[in-house]
């Protein structure tokens, strides 16, 4: 442990489930973490809402002391029968990666003719983006991604890691988690700025799955506006390029714009892929510059400290997040609303639509409020 | 009730760690002393001249077959009762024979009562403090009293240096130096010094002779093959220091260049 750097003491996401995420997003059928029953468990049984079969060698106390290679090989021929899978993955843990297996000995071993993903990670890296990274490389390897791709995500990953370290979670020794403001006078906020005729813009710049449920937030504040007859003073911007990203992001991409759609709603900026969430702050400062930069507000749900602070000075920002340890950077920020969507993630694996927000169920509950307001005013 | 003695031989890989343990364990087994010997090297062959040249099942070898494990099934009785245990460990190159240790010393503490009633514990841990597992006996406190074994030629003296740094580490104490002879110049002189240094002394001067050789190639120790030799004296003598010793102090190693001045 190198002294000169802050030691971070609140816990953060692992690499290994960061990379079982990608393998994920690569459409990898069965993933194998070679280790202990419990590694990762909370993901993995999330994974496989997604659609991908987790698997562990479970090693135990003796595993450890000698060695699980058998195990992992009777593991990948077992798999392959039960699943009959297109491509498999296997993932290394700390404990195997400590007492040295090779995972590619007992891939080679199994001798299976679909590509397998090996990847040699464990969680003592200090950004867990390491883990996404030795995904994509070892896909790479085997053929899944080419090294267009790889190279462009590996850039957008180098600027994902600087940004935790500038604001986010890796901002600090110690952040404490939050709940945010109160979703009920944030919401109400809302509705004011928009009684007072301002002008706001409300950002989409989520990461990947969890699009699923920050694009509410843009459909609960249109319909609101809708209601006021201030739909005009708004205007709508996401990161929902469809043409960027592995398959399964370029899906969620597809399958939100077609929601909005659906719903009415008009996306006026395309802010990047829904992988590009830490450099969509690029788009939005062109975007501001040439069109929106007389606008009052800005509502931003995702990754709201990827937009850089001086591209939005001057407005009032209210932001939503899914991090409890996001709210004291996006105030440090200068962020005068936050706004927490507890538990977020898990509520957007293993869907293919928009799913209702926290924060958008609260500005619905006031513009009915509003709409039994104005009965009432009628009636009078 | 008697002061037990457990004690750990420490020193480069191959110096006659097991050999040495083998003749102490059956010298105060002659004495009378109720005495056990752990092997903790994968090799397993620690307690192999107690023994007449034979192998006993290990623990971890025993734990790997998911064997319900007995007392009876991991202590022997070699030469004049003395009790013999092999932790074992995985094949070279597999695993980890580090955590091996930890979980058959945690296994044997929870098995076995003989260790309990006895004067003499001698552990045989491997060469070198290369990870956490291999102080275990020491960390996990069933250890008292450290003892260093090295000749008098450079790499040796090198090996039980770091090894004294490992101790001091652990804040455990040591008790004495043994010099198993190679036959090199000045050699008494140079483990004397060397052992003053470290602020402790040169216990025993094992002479360096072909009969323990020749006893080992059958299988024994030297004290049950050849109880008359001068060299059965020695371990005699040996073991009587180590059952009567009560100094111990942590020892305070060399630095690199002043180890290789002493040997120069």
């Amino acid at each position: 442990m190198k002294t000169d750097k802050i030691s971070i003491i609140h816990p953060r996401p692992s690499s290994i489930v960061a990379a079982l995420y990608t393998l994920r997003d690569l459409d990898v059928d069965v993933a194998i973490l070679h280790g202990p029953a419990g590694c990762s468990f909370k993901h993995a049984r999330l994974l496989e809402e997604d659609g991908v079969h987790v698997l562990t060698t479970a090693l135990d106390e003796n595993g450890f002391v000698f060695g699980g290679h058998d195990e992992l090989v009777s593991l990948i021929k077992k798999a392959a029968d039960m699943f009959n899978p297109d491509s498999m993955a296997v993932v290394g843990t700390c404990a195997s990666m400590i007492i040295g297996e090779e995972l590619h000995d007992a891939v080679e071993e199994a001798g299976l003719n679909i590509p397998v993903i090996e990847v040699e990670v464990h969680a003592g890296y200090r950004d867990n983006t390491k883990g996404v990274l030795m995904a994509l490389e070892s896909a790479a390897d085997a053929g899944l991604i080419s090294d267009t791709e790889y190279q462009r995500q590996s850039i957008i990953l180098k600027k994902a890691t600087e940004i935790e370290k500038k604001h986010g979670a890796a901002s600090k020794s110690y952040l404490a988690p939050s709940r945010g403001d109160v979703k009920y006078s944030v919401a109400k906020r809302v509705m004011d700025l928009l009684k007072e005729d301002k002008k706001g813009i409300i950002i989409m710049n989520a990461k990947k799955e969890t699009g699923y449920m920050f694009a509410d937030v843009i459909l609960a504040v249109n319909e609101i506006a809708e209601e006021m007859k201030v739909r005009s003073n708004i205007v709508n911007m996401a990161n929902i390029d469809q043409t960027l990203g592995l398959p399964r992001v370029r899906t969620h991409a597809r399958n939100i714009m077609s929601d909005f759609k659906e719903f009415g709603i008009e996306i006026h900026e395309i802010i990047g892929g829904m992988d590009e969430y830490a450099i969509a702050g690029e788009y939005v400062r062109k975007a501001i510059q040439e069109k929106y930069s007389d606008y009052d507000f800005a509502i931003i749900a995702g990754v709201p400290h990827a937009i850089p602070a001086d591209v939005i000075s001057g407005m009032e920002i209210i932001s939503v997040t899914n991090g409890p340890r996001q709210v004291l950077p996006l105030k440090e920020m200068g962020h005068e609303h936050v706004v927490v969507e507890i538990d977020l993630h898990p509520r957007t694996l293993g869907v293919s639509s928009i799913v209702e927000s926290e924060f958008g169920a609260t500005l619905r509950e006031i513009k009915k409020e509003l709409h039994s307001q104005k009965n009432e005013e009628f009636a009078a | 009730m008697k002061d037990k003695k457990i004690i750990a031989i420490y020193g480069k890989g191959g110096i006659g760690k097991s050999s040495t343990a083998s003749n102490i364990a059956a010298a105060c087994a002659d004495e009378g002393y109720k005495v056990m010997i752990i092997g903790c090297d994968p090799k397993s062959d620690s307690s192999i001249n107690l023994l007449g040249g034979q192998r006993i099942p290990t623990i971890l070898g025993l734990l790997r077959e998911s064997v319900d494990i007995q007392e009876e099934d991991i202590v022997f009785e070699g030469y004049n009762g003395v009790k013999c245990v092999e932790v074992g460990g995985p094949e070279p190159g597999i695993g980890c024979a580090g955590r091996g240790i930890i979980v058959a010393i945690q296994k044997l503490k929870s098995l076995s009562k003989a260790h309990l009633e006895m004067d003499l514990i001698i552990y045989d841990v491997p060469g070198d403090i290369v990870c956490g597992g291999f102080v275990a006996p020491i960390k996990k406190g069933f250890v008292n009293e450290a003892y260093v074994l090295t000749s008098g030629e450079y790499m040796p003296l090198y090996a039980a240096n770091n090894i004294c740094r490992g101790l001091k580490k652990i804040n455990t104490p040591l008790s004495g130096v043994i010099c198993n002879s190679r036959d090199v110049s000045r050699e008494r002189e140079i483990v004397e010094k060397f052992a003053e240094e470290l602020g402790s002394e040169l216990i025993a001067f094992i002479p360096k002779e072909q009969i323990v050789q020749d006893c080992e190639r059958e299988g024994f120790s030297v004290i049950e093959k050849e109880p008359e030799s001068d060299i059965a004296d020695v371990y005699r003598e040996l073991a009587r220091k180590i059952m009567s010793q009560k100094k111990a102090s942590n020892p305070d190693p060399m630095d690199d260049e002043q180890l290789r001045s002493l040997t120069r």
